[in-house]
């Protein structure tokens, strides 16, 4: 991906991938130190800078390191897919890499897990179901679940690492003494709030300068 | 500038101490090494031992105190899953991965400390001329 470039900026982003330990300062000096090890054993020359900014997502963040990315041929971003790619359009002459391989967007389930929890589709469904996301944590996205799958709490998919959403979602409803709200179907989800209705935009009126 | 030796990073609550030793009853083993003093090999970074492979040190020895007695309890665990983190990147970059190596070792494991720096030293002699001289 990076073969060809005389100067390569790598670029870290100081949010969330650094609490991931996936993309932040540490994880920008480790990949420079493996590509300058790689390209020196291979008699590669290769100007390598490292930089790391606070956001990837916010435009502002991005001055601080102008210079830098002007100068470089490339630049390897290490912040998620939203990082690599609002980095490409605000400088739109340049090459941007991805040094990630930005699968979902989760929570800490503890140090060193990380594991998925909403899919960002709008019409949110969480009041429903006693907080747990049908759509996120059940495999085939079932509103009105479980499936057949479902086997001692864990999903078919996997029976390894996945506990079945549905399982969860009983547990939880149960619990709180809610049970009653899964004899009520649940309609067919709007999704054209999702990715059925294209790219997803916020504008928030009150907020425009 | 001379030729840069190996790096071992030491910690305190046993390789360093055996390093103290060392340089009582056979302190020439000690001109091979530079020696980083850690409170705990849990303290070892990837990058960290990146880095001194990056600046031309021939060699990185983690030293960390003996399995189950780590006076932090999992430090030389962790520092244990890091090196193998290392070692993955050094697969990666296409470099020698034996140039990185961890061993645990007690206060009192002179012979043992003297024994895994000479080894590395020999190891890494076959590509490189003597470490420690000029």
């Amino acid at each position: 991906m990076v073969k060809g470039f005389k100067n390569l900026l790598i670029l870290g982003c100081g949010s969330c991938v650094t609490v991931c330990m996936t993309g932040g300062e540490k994880e920008v000096g480790i990949l420079a130190s493996t590509l300058r090890l790689a390209n020196k054993k291979k008699g590669v020359s290769m100007e390598i800078i490292e930089d790391t900014i606070e956001r990837q997502c916010d435009r502002e963040f991005f001055d601080d390191v102008k210079d830098k990315i002007e100068q470089a041929d490339a630049v390897l971003s290490m912040a998620c897919g939203v990082g690599v790619q609002f980095c490409s359009e605000i400088f739109s002459g340049k090459i941007v890499l991805p040094a990630l391989n930005t699968k979902f967007y989760g929570a800490t389930e503890e140090q060193g897990v990380w594991t998925e929890r909403c899919a960002g589709c709008g019409d949110c469904v969480l009041d429903k179901f006693g907080g747990v996301c049908p759509i996120a944590r059940c495999s085939k996205s079932l509103l009105n679940g479980p499936c057949g799958g479902s086997q001692d709490g864990k999903c078919e998919v996997d029976p390894e690492n996945i506990d079945c959403g549905w399982q969860i979602i009983y547990d939880r409803l149960k619990s709180l003494g809610l049970l009653s709200r899964l004899e009520e179907n649940e309609p067919v989800k709007d999704w054209s709030s999702g990715r059925d209705g294209g790219p997803g935009k916020i504008v928030r009126e009150d907020m425009l300068l | 500038m001379g030729e840069k030796k190996i790096v071992a990073f030491c910690c305190e609550n046993s390789s360093y101490k055996a390093a103290e030793a060392v340089a009582v009853t056979e302190s020439s083993v000690l001109d091979l090494v530079d020696i980083v003093r850690l409170p705990c090999s849990g303290k070892v970074e990837i990058g960290m031992v990146l880095k001194c492979l990056e600046k031309d040190h021939p060699g990185v020895l983690i030293l960390s105190c003996p399995v189950d007695n780590c006076k932090y309890i999992t430090g030389n665990v962790r520092a244990k899953k890091r090196v193998k983190m290392v070692k993955k990147a050094l697969q990666n970059a296409g470099i020698d991965e034996n140039r990185v190596h961890m061993d645990f070792i007690s206060s009192v494991d002179t012979y043992k400390f003297i024994t895994i720096v000479k080894e590395m030293n020999d190891r890494l002699l076959k590509d490189r001329p003597p470490a420690g001289h000029d």
